[in-house]
């Protein structure tokens, strides 16, 4: 009896309001939801979408924070000083990455793209999940050095944040949950998929003699780890890089404690790879013709190698210079010119 | 046609309380002891089942997901994104979580977490910890991963020797270990006013509980997927109810 009058209370109380409230449905449209950019090629994102879905104003957010050098401590270095968009946001100038007042990281940034498509995130997978990602650059004494903690009080301070936040979220809160949730809304936006490869597959171009030839080579030599539509497996490998004692960089060993874990790094995606320059987690390798020389004879037995190099005692990938040359071709197939230009991305 | 919404609100808000439902306080209140004894930092050596003395500087750790189950076996849940908790065993004002907004009624049990679990993570607000962990050092910035627990102090073996730091970080190892635990613990808890229950930790149980660990063995426990587990696995029976 209860619950039915109430029902009813319940039902009369929204009918009741209904026609004196007309800017109700206009607030409602004010943050309008994003059309998540799906390529029907791609595999379901593994980012959640309904738990943070992208919307218009908290896109503008997360783009505002991601230029915005007050997440560092001196106030220049933003998360877009080492990620910069016409080099698949990746920095080229720099063979690891620079923090506050010239600090030298020990790793080379990562591409930033179809980051919603990723099982975890940064070379050693050290982030489960992109919207704790960005607490290793704020936190690290190498990169912004600065505390997520000192951020947010930094962000409450500013007219415009006050403003950025109350319009991209309900509770209106300038927190570091939102705060994450918007730099995820502007990074998961950012699908490339529009590359001469993708437009092959799709029937709307065509390899040349060439290409092709470095498609087939790729798909018999490199396409076990760099395998699907996203270019990476998603994998920890040793891939066989001697080891640079000034860094003696353990790899994905950091966050499992595995021994077996140790000198392995993510197998990278090859999308834009010829915008990504330098190569490898620390950087060491300027081109690609670098990197392809390095698999045909320039590897070392180092502990934990991955199996998939060792073929009757000897180590590496066999490259003739023609199959070098012919996959040079096939990668520079693999760049997205429009998602390098992309405004909605761009700084200014 | 305002009144009557008006009015209609009244009615709603009105209508159903017939079993007298309100909300009340409840603080949890954590002691630390060292088996009987009141947890006393550095200036006492205790000893553990390994045969070796210690003494401790530090005991800080993460608690989170507080539930209660009534009578009736129905599980209250604490909002998630309100119930994560510091526990610094140096500072009186951490010992004591306040939660409100605790239908009354009689429970039977509690449940908590101990850190952060990684299945929610980070959902549920979540990272709206991370400055009050950051403030505390309980975060480990190169892999976005709240540190559980932080346990440390000295140890020797025999009086003579010069003791030895030792240092228990736990917490988990990206998406390849999970190291959460829930804790579980039975109360007859008459929850019809605000309330305080008391919570014991018996720090003794760090070394020796499930696992026996012996500070000679290994001293320096950081992203260790072997012994991390069992640390994490000997904390959960550290805690008990304390009847007053």
């Amino acid at each position: 009896m209860c619950r039915a009058l109430y029902v009813l209370c319940l039902l009369f109380l929204l009918v009741a309001c209904g026609s004196d409230d007309s800017s109700y449905t206009d607030i409602e449209d004010e943050n309008r939801v994003l059309d998540f950019p799906q390529p029907d090629f791609f595999p379901s994102p593994t980012y959640d979408l309904e738990a943070n879905p992208p919307t218009e104003k908290g896109f503008e957010l997360g783009k505002k924070l991601f230029y915005d050098g007050r997440l560092s401590s001196t106030g220049v270095i933003s998360c877009g000083f080492c990620h910069i968009q016409e080099f698949s946001f990746t920095h080229h100038t720099h063979i690891v990455s620079h923090g506050v007042n010239g600090a030298l990281g020990t790793r080379n940034a990562q591409p930033l793209m179809n980051l919603a498509y990723m099982e975890d995130f940064s070379w050693d997978g050290s982030a489960a999940h992109l919207d704790a990602f960005p607490i290793i650059p704020i936190t690290t004494d190498v990169e912004m050095n600065e505390s997520v903690g000192n951020v947010i009080e930094k962000l409450k301070a500013d007219e415009d944040y006050q403003s950025l936040f109350a319009a991209a979220f309900e509770n209106e809160n300038i927190d570091a949950d939102n705060m994450f949730k918007a730099l995820s809304q502007f990074l998961i936006m950012m699908v490339s998929a529009d590359t001469k490869y993708d437009k092959v597959m799709q029937g709307n171009a065509v390899f040349s003699e060439e290409e092709a030839s470095g498609k087939a080579v790729f798909e018999a030599k490199c396409a076990s780890c760099h395998s699907g539509i996203l270019f990476t497996d998603q994998s920890y490998r040793n891939n066989g890089l001697p080891i640079n004692p000034e860094y003696n960089d353990i790899g994905r060993e950091r966050v499992t404690g595995e021994s077996d874990d140790r000198y392995k790094f993510k197998v990278p995606t090859l999308r834009n790879i010829a915008l990504t320059y330098p190569y490898m987690h620390d950087g060491r390798f300027q081109t690609l013709s670098e990197v392809l020389n390095h698999y045909d004879s320039g590897m070392d037995h180092t502990e934990n190698l991955d199996p998939i190099f060792i073929n009757d005692n000897e180590i590496g990938i066999p490259l003739s210079d023609t199959e070098k040359s012919q996959l040079l071709a096939f990668l520079q197939s693999l760049t997205d010119d429009n998602f390098i230009l992309d405004q909605r991305f761009s700084e200014f | 046609m305002r009144i009557l919404a008006f009015l209609s609100l009244i009615l709603v808000l009105t209508s159903c309380d017939d079993d007298d439902a309100y909300l009340v306080e409840l603080n949890l209140n954590f002691e630390h002891h060292v088996d009987n004894e009141v947890l006393v930092f550095n200036e006492i050596n205790y000893e553990n089942n390994s045969d070796e003395f210690y003494s401790i500087s530090e005991l800080k750790y993460i608690i989170s997901n507080i539930q209660l189950q009534n009578k009736n076996g129905n599980w209250f849940s604490y909002p998630v994104e309100d119930s994560y908790f510091l526990i610094n065993a140096g500072v009186e004002e951490s010992l004591i979580v306040n939660l409100s907004g605790i239908p009354n009624g009689n429970y039977q049990n509690i449940r908590f977490g101990f850190g952060v679990d990684q299945s929610n993570y980070p959902l549920n607000g979540v990272n709206n910890f991370v400055p009050t962990a950051e403030e505390n050092d309980m975060l480990w910035s190169w892999s976005a991963g709240y540190i559980f627990l932080k346990f440390e102090g000295e140890y020797q073996l025999v009086d003579p020797i010069a003791p030895e730091n030792f240092l228990y970080h736990v917490g988990s190892h990206g998406q390849n270990l999970d190291n959460y635990r829930t804790v579980e613990l039975a109360v007859d808890l008459d929850l019809n006013a605000d309330t305080q229950l008391d919570i014991s930790a018996d720090v003794s149980k760090i070394f020796d509980a499930t696992h026996q660990m012996s500070l000679q063995q290994k001293s320096d426990i950081q992203i260790d997927p072997e012994n991390a587990p069992k640390i994490a696995d000997n904390v959960v029976e550290m805690f008990q109810i304390q009847m007053n």
